[in-house]
């Protein structure tokens, strides 16, 4: 009777000890993200890089386009663009007609006669720099990833070239680098803005349609753009927390 | 305990040991340090030159230039600002180290009509935002820089 009592009360013990240890792990696990959401606030002395694209400015000279290509040495083959310019013509009759012919680096030339015109302007696309970007969590190695001061960035070395990153982008801002055969992105000119440079798009825009700063700077030339303008992402049902933001955004625009 | 029981716990933790040595060479210095990628890697995305140098280093040198770029013209009581407020390096696309080999070999402009078209022809998404030129009309046979300074556009 001793005896069986003993391990009765072991197998309690025991049983005790796993339930009790499931229920106070369980109750631990949504801490994580807390502990998480404190080193994030460590962060809060660096910059936050995002930028700020004026439409209503942007004239379509494809000075960025060559210039980032210039920068980042991305070949010099059509298709092969960090930022791009695309030109939209809303017609009298309804339809959207969206060109971009080689990324809009010689200029872009409007291809529909004045008079069909009910309007027209120019979107430069590039990287949003999603706080919250589909391609990281898309990368199978962690191999691209939001910098702590808000820029997506490949790791060259660790890409395995898989290219689910970009399936996974929605504004198209990826592509395999031919030679390397690894992905390339707009990374904000990573290597200038840690120099104190704009990157090499906004420092070439002839009509400074492109403003580029530290969102955490209330001071800064992006924040006043964000509180004088007012500004949209795109695709923001994704929500992707996008960090690069557009003045003058047309409905039309995908 | 059963010798069965320590067998069985000694090969779990040998092969428990066994995968942490493993896991700890194949995985990077600084892998997981900010989160799941390798933190050196913020560091190599640092490490290229910038080609475009700003215009202050340009006017270190052409400060005549850069001063004439920065004229504006006033017509009618209103100011503007034409192409004083462009960067050096808009036009002036780097070819070449500005650092060492500027004079050795300077970079030469083509000052093409087709240069000047790209920001100026014709295109009805560029209404009121810069002057548009007709360049199937406007003197088709000379260039441009014929007639205007590109540096001081306003002909006088």
């Amino acid at each position: 009777m001793d005896r069986i009592n003993k391990n009765r009360r072991k197998f309690f013990q025991t049983s005790v000890a796993l339930v009790g240890g499931t229920i106070f792990y369980s109750l631990i696990k949504p801490f994580e993200a807390i502990a998480k959401e404190t080193t994030i606030e460590k962060n809060v002395d660096k910059p936050l890089w995002g930028m700020g694209v004026d439409i209503e400015k942007c004239i379509g000279c494809g000075k960025c386009t060559a210039a980032c290509k210039t920068e980042n040495k991305v070949p010099e083959v059509p298709f092969y663009f960090r930022t791009w310019v695309e030109q939209y013509t809303v017609k009298n009759d309804g339809t959207v007609k969206i060109e971009s012919p080689n990324g809009g680096i010689d200029g872009l030339v409007q291809s529909v006669p004045d008079e069909d015109i009910f309007k027209s302007f120019m979107v430069p696309k590039l990287c949003n720099h999603c706080s919250n970007a589909p391609c990281v969590q898309a990368c199978p190695v962690g191999a691209t990833f939001v910098s702590p001061d808000g820029v997506v960035l490949v790791d060259e070395t660790y890409c395995i070239g898989c290219r689910y990153c970009i399936q996974a982008c929605p504004y198209g801002a990826r592509y395999i680098d031919p030679i390397k055969k690894v992905v390339d992105k707009c990374t904000f000119c990573y290597h200038r803005i840690n120099e104190g440079l704009q990157p090499a798009c906004v420092e070439v825009c002839p009509t400074d349609a492109r403003i580029f700063g530290d969102l955490r700077d209330k001071k800064s030339k992006l924040v006043k753009f964000l509180q004088k303008n007012q500004t949209q992402v795109l695709k923001p049902h994704l929500n992707t927390h996008s960090k690069v933001f557009y003045n003058g955004l047309s409905s039309e625009v995908k | 305990m059963a010798k069965l029981i320590f067998r069985l716990l000694l090969s779990f933790i040998v092969f428990v040991g066994i995968f942490l040595v493993i896991q700890d060479y194949l995985t990077p210095e600084s892998f997981g340090k900010y989160g799941h990628y390798r933190a050196n890697a913020i560091e190599d995305n640092k490490l290229d030159i910038p080609q475009f140098k700003g215009e202050e280093k340009c006017a270190s040198c052409h400060e005549d230039i850069y001063d004439l770029k920065s004229e504006t013209v006033s017509i009618d009581d209103d100011e503007y600002i034409l192409h004083s407020n462009l960067r050096c390096e808009t036009c002036h696309t780097p070819k070449i180290d500005a650092n060492t080999e500027c004079k050795v070999k300077p970079p030469k402009l083509e000052s093409t009509r087709k240069m000047c078209a790209q920001c100026h022809f014709l295109n009805a998404a560029r209404k009121n935002k810069i002057k548009m030129i007709d360049l199937t009309d406007h003197n088709e046979d000379k260039n441009c820089i014929e007639c205007h300074n590109p540096h001081k556009p306003w002909i006088e």
